[in-house]
């Protein structure tokens, strides 16, 4: 079972955040281990079961993303695997420049303007999938993630960054 | 996790960071990346006619172990020639800086910028030669 049908929801690349938390505490409550104290231990343990494979599911729907990056998946996009490398000149490219910026920011306003562009960055790109989705064009679903994955880990060394220059202070 | 001397050595002291005129003839580029940890790792060399390569250096972004797998990679190729230095396998970087096992992929990421470099080199005489050829 996919982690779209184990909370109940369609498998699509927007979800209604709300929808995402009630079915998720819906199905929480239903494999809640106080459930099944007094069941035999083959019941428990499918408990236990069901209940970490919503946790999962719900930690993976949660994150936009994560969402689809595991949509892509389901669609037969390949990401690559741990440890395996690309050579996309334009995508590496901007990652290296956008990090040599980060890098010679000097000022916490300096980071904020370029997280912020970083984020619109995001944005319009989690934006442009939609349609790439619908036309199930995976080269190019492929190449948008990889580049999300690349503005993500920018986002996240913005924040290490800033967070290094206010302890300077 | 202990990491070995080398290791922390290359990164605390990288050698050879740094950028070559990549539109220079004489220079190969590499650029390659891990989009799993979101690392990005330049390494460019510069050869002489006579295929001996007289510099290398390298920008990395990302953890400890793809800087020094890249400052190690620049180091040992320096004065070797270009078929000599596409012969460098991961497993060497990982051997020489004693990577633990989760940081494997920061050499195999290092070997392929340098296999980069190299293919890029080699391109760019390539198309210089069809030019003289067409010349002539």
């Amino acid at each position: 079972m996919d982690h779209f049908a184990r909370l109940g929801l369609p498998a699509a690349l927007d979800l209604d955040a709300g929808a995402l938390d009630k079915a998720y505490f819906a199905q929480q409550r239903l494999w809640h281990p106080d459930r099944f104290v007094a069941k035999p231990p083959e019941e428990r343990a499918r408990a236990s079961i069901e209940a970490a494979a919503v946790n999962d599911a719900y930690r993976t729907l949660k994150d936009p993303l994560a969402r689809a990056v595991y949509l892509a998946s389901l669609n037969g996009v390949e990401m690559p695997a741990d440890g395996k490398t690309i050579d996309d000149p334009d995508l590496l490219m901007e990652a290296m420049e956008s990090r040599e910026e980060l890098h010679e920011a000097s000022t916490i306003a300096a980071v904020d303007t370029l997280a912020a562009k970083a984020r619109d960055d995001m944005k319009s790109a989690l934006g442009g999938l939609s349609s790439l989705f619908l036309a199930n064009d995976r080269p190019a679903i492929r190449k948008a993630l990889l580049r999300l994955r690349y503005l993500d880990k920018f986002a996240e060394e913005a924040r290490a960054r800033r967070t290094n220059l206010e302890a300077k202070g | 996790m202990a990491y070995s001397e080398k290791l922390i050595d290359h990164y605390e002291n990288p050698r050879n960071i740094g950028s070559l005129d990549k539109n220079s003839e004489d220079v190969g580029t590499g650029l390659v990346g891990a989009p799993a940890c979101g690392d990005v790792m330049k390494l460019q060399i510069k050869v002489s006619p006579e295929g001996l390569i007289e510099d290398a250096k390298f920008k990395t972004f990302g953890c400890g172990s793809a800087i020094a797998s890249s400052s190690l990679v620049t180091e040992w190729v320096k004065g070797k020639t270009i078929d000599e230095a596409e012969t460098i396998k991961n497993t060497d970087i990982a051997k020489h800086l004693a990577l633990p096992p989760v940081k494997i992929h920061c050499s195999v990421l290092a070997e392929d910028a340098i296999k980069a470099a190299i293919a890029d080199y080699r391109a760019k005489t390539a198309k210089k030669d069809e030019i003289k050829d067409a010349a002539e």
